[in-house]
């Protein structure tokens, strides 16, 4: 199991034949993704690493039936169209890659999304990966690292950094934890699937058996997981670290945010948040190890 | 990007809202010679992009063109480069509007009180009751009946006007990309004027190739590094203590500078040289000396940017550049072996512990300290 993709999950690259696009596709297929075919527009006929290209998201689905998954390596300004051309041909599933999405577009998007029951992961996400089994977008680098770097196992990650998502994994390996999932949820203020959505996910995944989550300062995705860990839509163990705490009071990291939650989004406030509902709220990411195997009960 | 209150008040006027009378003076303009066609008494305000101006001083009433005279020559030590004279309005009422992006839902959204004058987030903390709020689906635009009610809430009698006025700043809002476009305080006067008495206008940066109408100048930034460093397009943010951040992924930049916090120790600058600019070692490290800082503490952790490539560059930059400082290096991730030697063969101790690499480069500020009282 583990969530949102599986080595059953049929995969698109939209944007594949670009250079991104290329490198990226060869290394989700060597760890074992299955990549169906990719797109691009006006390169229809064309082969990248033995898989088919299509002018259009229509086309590969004619060929190919059903595909669950989009990957989006197109340039930001173009995002907003490859979505809602994927969504319109019913896949349900996005993962986008690139930063820089103007936030205008990342809002129709997730009116789209909404319209046609899809979600979409991102923008500026590094990947999800599934060890052992299938990742999307491009996390780990090459296919040699990730499949070293990430073991199977019951912690599932959720992060709104990319580098702290593989460097956490990095650490619980060397503990002797594995994943279930490694999430990046994408750094913008505006993302498809926000904490807690993926940490709803995870509850219901029988793989998964503890939920990490690497929160920030700013907006409110932090608290909303506070709220599932009270109300119990959450009921696994959460071990929470949140990047920002030495931020002096007064740094607007998320102005938007800020207003319509009326203070809430700091540091403290985030952390009172996750300890009221009983997560573990650790001040440092190397002490993230030790405080998920105390609760596992796996002694280092 | 912010604008300026000048700016934003150009914006809006061309949409039609009104704006006090005002003259806009730029570094070269003399003030003694500068014509006031509405006299005295005169707003002064330093046209910069921090926000709480008031209370910084930054935004006087004068009553003669000395005291004019004194409060510009203040702003100008205070290296404020445009000020706005303004006619002040007698206004019976301040209100507040706003209009963002809700997050949660993609929606736009009309923040709006009878209170205006405060700061919105401090009217959150103290009379949330105090606050409308109201999200639309922005494919259908906002319905003229909606920023109506809104007036109305706002004020009895001049609920049309207002509610014009928030129509005009959603047309600014969706014409510039805007992130928030903000009035705070929107006056109403006793003749049944509804003037806009500041203006804040942020852009969102990802659109920036689509809005090239304002681009950010040196003016923007307060410091010569950050401008730099924003030219270039390496995250850069000043800070006054001793520690120079020269870390890669906004996430580990973020962790390293909190444990510095933590650790008693204090940052100069914050710069990210990850993702795309994980070859500009160099430049990276030509901005963190331009601080007045004691360490340069470089940590990465790297997956596709390899530490190979990192070690390298930060080696060629310490050739080229021969820091005047002691550096502490943490470099890791795909082929860090390869990394490690690099940095040995330069005469470098490599450390492979985000925690033990704060520590060092804390304790090397304090070593000179020392130094410095004996």
């Amino acid at each position: 199991m583990g969530i949102l993709i599986d080595t059953s999950s049929t995969v698109l690259v939209q944007g594949i034949t670009g250079r991104e696009g290329r490198a990226r596709t060869r290394l989700m297929k060597e760890f074992g993704t299955n990549i169906v075919a990719g797109v691009t527009p006006g390169k229809g006929g064309e082969t990248v690493e033995g898989l088919p290209v299509y002018n259009s998201v229509a086309a590969a689905v004619k060929n190919h039936g059903q595909i669950d998954v989009s990957v989006l390596f197109v340039p930001a300004p173009l995002v907003k169209t490859a979505a809602l051309e994927a969504f319109s041909e019913g896949i349900k599933l996005i993962h986008i890659v690139p930063d820089r999405v103007p936030l205008y577009d990342a809002m129709a998007m997730l009116r789209s999304a909404r319209k046609y029951g899809a979600s979409f992961i991102g923008p500026n996400s590094l990947g999800v990966l599934n060890p052992g089994r299938a990742l999307i977008g491009m996390i780990g680098g090459n296919a040699r690292s990730a499949s070293q770097w990430f073991e199977k196992g019951p912690v599932g990650i959720t992060s709104r950094s990319g580098g702290l998502t593989t460097s956490t994994a990095y650490y619980l390996n060397r503990a002797g934890i594995g994943q279930s999932t490694i999430v990046h949820v994408g750094g913008d203020s505006l993302i498809g699937m926000p904490h807690p959505d993926i940490v709803k996910l995870f509850e219901k995944d029988d793989e998964t058996e503890l939920v990490v989550m690497l929160g920030e300062i700013g907006g409110n995705q932090e608290e909303r997981v506070a709220e599932c860990l009270m109300n119990g839509e959450v009921t696994k163990p959460v071990v929470a670290y949140i990047g920002g705490r030495g931020a002096k009071k007064g740094t607007r990291f998320s102005h938007a945010g800020a207003i319509i939650e009326g203070g809430k989004g700091t540091y403290q406030g985030k952390v009172d948040a996750l300890r009221d509902a009983g997560a573990v709220v650790v001040d440092d990411i190397m002490k993230i190890p030790d405080a998920v195997a105390a609760i596992l009960g796996k002694g280092k | 990007m912010k604008l300026f209150e000048y700016q934003g008040k150009e914006l809006f006027k061309e949409k039609g809202i009104r704006v006090p009378q005002s003259v806009l003076l730029d570094e070269a303009d003399s003030i003694e010679k500068s014509e006031l066609p509405f006299g005295f008494p005169c707003l002064v305000k330093a046209q910069v992009l921090q926000g709480g101006r008031g209370k910084a001083g930054l935004v006087k009433m004068v009553q003669t063109r000395e005291e004019l005279l004194g409060t510009a020559e203040n702003y100008r030590n205070r290296k404020v480069s445009k000020i706005l004279l303004e006619e002040p309005v007698p206004y019976t009422k301040e209100l507040y509007l706003s209009i963002t992006v809700d997050p949660l839902n993609g929606k736009a959204m009309v923040i709006a009180s009878a209170e205006g004058g405060m700061e919105i987030e401090e009217l959150a903390k103290v009379r949330p009751q105090a606050i409308l709020k109201e999200s639309f689906d922005s494919r259908f635009g906002l319905y003229p009946f909606l920023a109506r009610d809104i007036g109305f809430r706002l004020d009895n009698e001049q609920g049309k006007k207002i509610a014009s006025v928030i129509l005009s700043m959603y047309e600014v809002f969706t014409s510039m990309d805007a992130e928030l476009v903000e009035i705070n305080p929107l006056f109403i006067t006793g003749t049944g004027d509804v003037i806009a008495g500041d203006a804040k206008v942020s852009i969102d940066d990802n659109a920036a190739f689509r809005q090239t109408r304002y681009t950010p100048g040196r003016e923007y930034y307060d410091s010569e590094a950050e401008y730099e460093a924003a030219e270039e397009g390496i995250p850069y943010l000043q800070f006054d203590g001793d520690i120079s951040l020269m870390c890669a992924g906004a996430g580990l930049t973020t962790t390293v500078f909190d444990l510095i916090n933590y650790e008693g120790g204090s940052v100069a600058n914050y710069l990210e040289f990850g993702g795309p600019n994980y070859r500009k070692a160099q430049r990276a490290m030509e901005l963190c000396l331009k601080n007045e800082s004691k360490v340069i503490l470089i940590v990465t952790f790297g997956t596709i940017a390899r530490a190979d490539v990192m070690a390298e560059g930060v080696v060629n930059a310490i050739n080229t550049l021969h820091p005047d400082r002691p550096i502490v290096v943490c470099i890791r991730g795909t082929n860090e072996e390869e990394a490690e030697k690099i940095l040995k063969n330069a005469g470098l101790e490599p450390l492979f512990d985000t925690e033990k690499a704060v520590k060092k480069a804390i304790e090397l500020c304090r070593r000179e300290d020392h130094e410095h009282i004996h």
